[in-house]
């Protein structure tokens, strides 16, 4: 039986890159103790490989033609896409992937309910998995990475039920269907508050954040389930808030566990509330 | 904003992920606009004329999903990170409120 042993969930705003030089000093102290303590904590985990759960911006396909979820299958992944370097202002970054653990991840999931896509080839990767790959510097660790790209944007759109019940079966896929021993590390990507292209851009709901970051980091997901919803994303900040749904997945997979944020910064000019959670799985 | 008049159906949004995914297509939009728009077929007069006039609030009233919306406004006014493509989010931001209110100082 395979056992998950890190668990987090962090935004992947591009601005904390680009802009975290002209930031001012709580706001840069916020960024750096975040990914400083994910990364330190996902290290000291000792995974064999990690699920990243990110939203996909209408990168990988048409609207037209809009997949909930795309497993990446390949034996490397590597960023950013072209079109998305000069806008994220990162260096390019490669992980190994796990071609094994995506096609039972893919496998189970499809038999536990869940529809699934499965990419064979590179995904094309923005911010969803550049901006924690070298904020917490996880390429150079060489643990693979299997992507799951979600849909949090096109509507309709899996909510935080589903998302949820999809947690409960990617930890059922872990314990039954994964080796034994294999140390797995999860990790939802995106949020907090933000409207990305909206007549809201630079506004940021410091109160819907804080309050998903307290619920996120109690062991008492009835409430956090019935008071993080849709319509109150979407309140928060349209077409962007809804990425925290990656965050759902991470949680139904863990269940109630105690979690420990690192401060929180709602400066404008990131365009993006900021704040993240390490769960105790251990 | 709201999910109201989200229409997936919109050539705008096949446009921005042509010009996304092919530089070549991105150099020929900067040197013939027109050439580029006249390979939508399906794009609606009121559609392009909105692209045209870089009026994003009239592309948004016709359906333009905003995360869309938001890349044709980087593509279009600069996408540069170290500036935080603050240059098109302001102007995006500018066109889509008739107002530069809500945008914050230089950071």
């Amino acid at each position: 039986m395979a056992e998950i042993v890190f668990a987090a969930g962090i935004p992947h705003a591009p601005a904390v890159v680009g802009l975290f030089d002209k930031a001012p000093d709580e706001a840069r102290a916020v960024v750096a103790a975040t990914f400083g303590a994910v990364g330190r904590a996902l290290r000291a985990a000792k995974p064999d490989v990690v699920l990243v759960f990110a939203n996909d911006h209408l990168t990988n396909s048409r609207i037209t033609a809009y997949p909930d979820f795309i497993i990446g299958h390949a034996a490397e992944h590597a960023g950013p896409h072209e079109w998305f370097k000069e806008w994220i202002g990162c260096r390019d970054w490669a992980v190994p992937g796990d071609p094994e653990v995506a096609r039972t991840l893919f496998k189970g999931l499809t038999k536990r309910g869940f529809r699934m896509n499965a990419e064979a080839g590179p995904l094309k990767f923005d911010d969803n998995l550049s901006v924690p790959t070298v904020m917490t510097e996880l390429d150079s660790t060489g643990i693979p990475v299997v992507p799951i790209l979600q849909n949090c944007t096109v509507p309709p759109f899996p909510d935080g039920a589903r998302c949820y019940a999809l947690g409960q079966a990617v930890a059922r896929c872990i314990a039954e269907d994964m080796p034994a021993g294999l140390r797995v590390a999860l990790i939802g990507s995106g949020g907090l508050s933000h409207e990305p292209g909206g007549a809201r851009y630079y506004k940021i709901d410091e109160e819907f954040d804080q309050l998903f970051l307290k619920l996120a980091s109690e062991p008492d997901h009835a409430t956090f389930l019935r008071e993080i919803t849709i319509p109150r994303m979407e309140q928060a900040g349209l077409g962007g808030t809804a990425e925290v749904l990656s965050w759902f997945i991470v949680m139904g997979a863990i269940g109630e566990r105690q979690g420990e944020s690192f401060g929180y910064t709602g400066w404008p000019s990131f365009r993006c509330g900021i704040g993240g959670v390490v769960w105790e799985v251990a | 904003m709201s999910w109201e008049t989200y229409d997936p159906s919109l050539a705008a949004h096949d446009l921005v992920q042509d010009l996304k995914w092919d530089p070549a297509l991105r150099a020929l939009f900067k040197q013939n606009e027109a050439a580029v728009l006249d390979r939508y077929t399906t794009m609606l007069p009121a559609e392009r004329r909105a692209i045209e006039q870089r009026d994003f609030r009239a592309l948004y009233d016709l359906g333009m999903h905003p995360y869309l919306g938001g890349q044709l406004s980087r593509f279009i006014w600069g996408n540069d990170a170290g500036g935080g493509a603050i240059e098109a989010s302001n102007r995006l931001v500018a066109s889509l409120t008739g107002s530069i209110a809500s945008i914050p100082e230089k950071p």
